[in-house]
């Protein structure tokens, strides 16, 4: 037998639930319940950010689409899995986009490849704007991103948007791994607090 | 509870690493580390969720279009993917626990990857194989398990739902054929993980099977796939049933309704 209605857990409002337009965990919870056209409103929702993470980190079009369709389809696989107690949809799925992007790099990517890289992620932060429409959220994002310490703000957008990892993002910058360390949870923790989540 | 997962925290070095570890900024042996320490600090799973949501806000500002056909590519290769049912929350067990629940224990999930890889016959199984006693375990060997837990496969979802549960434990137990099964278990998330490391290859012929084991008899849990660099799962079972075990047997390759041998493994599942 299966469980309870997913659609009474959605209806708990974990912390951190983004109010907006979209009641993305309601309607996972009907793709939950194998509803295509609830999945067709998820991707709608969901793929230009799991697409453009995944671009972010990878740099490849095409290896970004592929992780953006695999992250859809684990989306779709685990839908019932959703857990609204742990957070919100978003976060959900983009925490598995950015992994999976991330895994992606660390097991594809040689070395060539990353110093090539170290060149073009600096420039992430300055180009969120390169998105086709700029949303009211993603200017928040660039504000918020914009009052963070640069240290800060390089340790965050070299770690989220680059796809390093915390003693690449410390050579990158010539600073101590215990700083990055910090930098990153302090600019992650600014952020938040900026942007009102949770 | 037979076992206890005890973890030592290392002290205020992993909670720094909260930052870095949502960004997915972190080695596999760190990540392993943080999610231990997440194991027993309630803050840092707060400070985890909240910092998530900020993170993906990162993702949704550089959100582009996807081009239009890969829309119903997606849909139709859904079509093509069961889902995994829910997993049966706590409370329910609870309703059920009056009524003595006839075991009727279910596979969950079963991975979707299955490698290509031929399995190399390299030992034959004993077939004399002394039963295994129940797990004990022990913080001492949590460590690479979990590093190995992590690196491989914490991706999936489930899996990171049932690590991250409040409640998990981690058992390990030696395999009397040799290697070691890792089994992580939340009562919360009525589930569990099982991970086998170095196992001992089977002949193509057989493979290893799950099995739930309890005073009404065994239920099938799963067929291990193949594994992967030493590494086998990892594989989710669900509805436990407390007092019971978790037992492994070595089974002809297409599985068997009831162990045809003796376990090589079992772990107490706790009371």
């Amino acid at each position: 037998m299966r469980g309870g209605d997913p659609a009474d857990g959605a209806r708990r409002t974990g912390p951190g639930r983004r109010a907006g337009p979209e009641s993305l965990e309601l309607i996972l919870a009907a793709v939950a319940r194998g509803d295509h056209a609830a999945f067709r409103a998820v991707y709608d929702q969901v793929a230009p950010a799991v697409l453009g993470t995944a671009r972010r980190v990878l740099r490849d079009p095409a290896q970004s689409e592929e992780v953006m369709q695999e992250v859809l389809l684990e989306v779709w696989r685990t839908a019932a899995r959703f857990d609204p107690a742990a957070g919100s949809a978003t976060a959900w799925i983009m925490t598995v986009a950015h992994r999976r992007a991330v895994d992606r790099v660390r097991s594809e990517q040689r070395a060539a490849d990353r110093e090539l890289r170290a060149a073009t992620a600096s420039i992430a932060y300055d180009d969120v704007s390169e998105a086709v429409e700029i949303t009211l959220d993603q200017e928040r994002v660039r504000r918020c991103l914009g009052g963070l310490t640069d240290l800060q703000r390089e340790s965050v957008t070299l770690a989220y948007y680059g796809g390093y990892s915390y003693r690449e993002v410390a050579q990158l910058l010539g600073v101590a791994v215990g700083t990055v360390k910090t930098r990153m949870r302090d600019g992650l923790i600014r952020l938040r607090d900026c942007l009102g989540v949770e | 509870m037979r076992t206890r997962g005890v973890m030592r925290t290392r002290g205020a070095g992993l909670h720094t690493l909260v930052g870095a570890y949502v960004m997915d900024a972190v080695s596999a042996a760190d990540r392993a580390s943080f999610e231990r320490h997440l194991l027993t600090c309630e803050q840092c799973r707060s400070d985890v969720r909240g910092l998530r949501e900020a993170a993906a806000r990162l993702g949704a500002a550089a959100s582009v279009p996807p081009r239009p056909e890969l829309r119903e590519q997606t849909v139709q290769a859904a079509e093509r993917i069961r889902q995994l049912p829910p997993l049966v929350d706590r409370e329910e067990g609870r309703q059920l626990a009056g009524h003595r629940r006839v075991a009727s224990w279910q596979r969950l999930a079963r991975p979707a990857r299955l490698s290509a890889r031929p399995w190399l016959a390299r030992t034959a199984v004993s077939a004399a194989v002394v039963l295994a006693l129940t797990a004990t375990v022990f913080g001492l060997n949590m460590g690479s398990m979990q590093n190995r837990l992590s690196a491989a496969q914490q991706r999936d979802a489930t899996i990171a739902a049932i690590l991250g549960a409040r409640d998990a434990t981690t058992l390990t137990a030696d395999v009397t054929t040799g290697g070691r099964a890792t089994v992580v278990m939340s009562h919360r998330a009525d589930a569990l993980v099982f991970i086998g490391s170095h196992l001992t290859r089977l002949p193509a012929s057989k493979a290893y099977e799950l099995w739930l084991m309890g005073p009404a008899g065994a239920s099938p849990a799963g067929m291990l796939p193949p594994d992967r660099n030493g590494m086998t799962g990892p594989m989710v079972v669900g509805r436990l049933t407390p007092g019971e075990h978790l037992a492994m047997t070595v089974e002809p390759e297409s599985g068997a309704r009831q162990p045809t041998s003796a376990p090589v493994v079992m772990v107490g599942l706790g009371d």
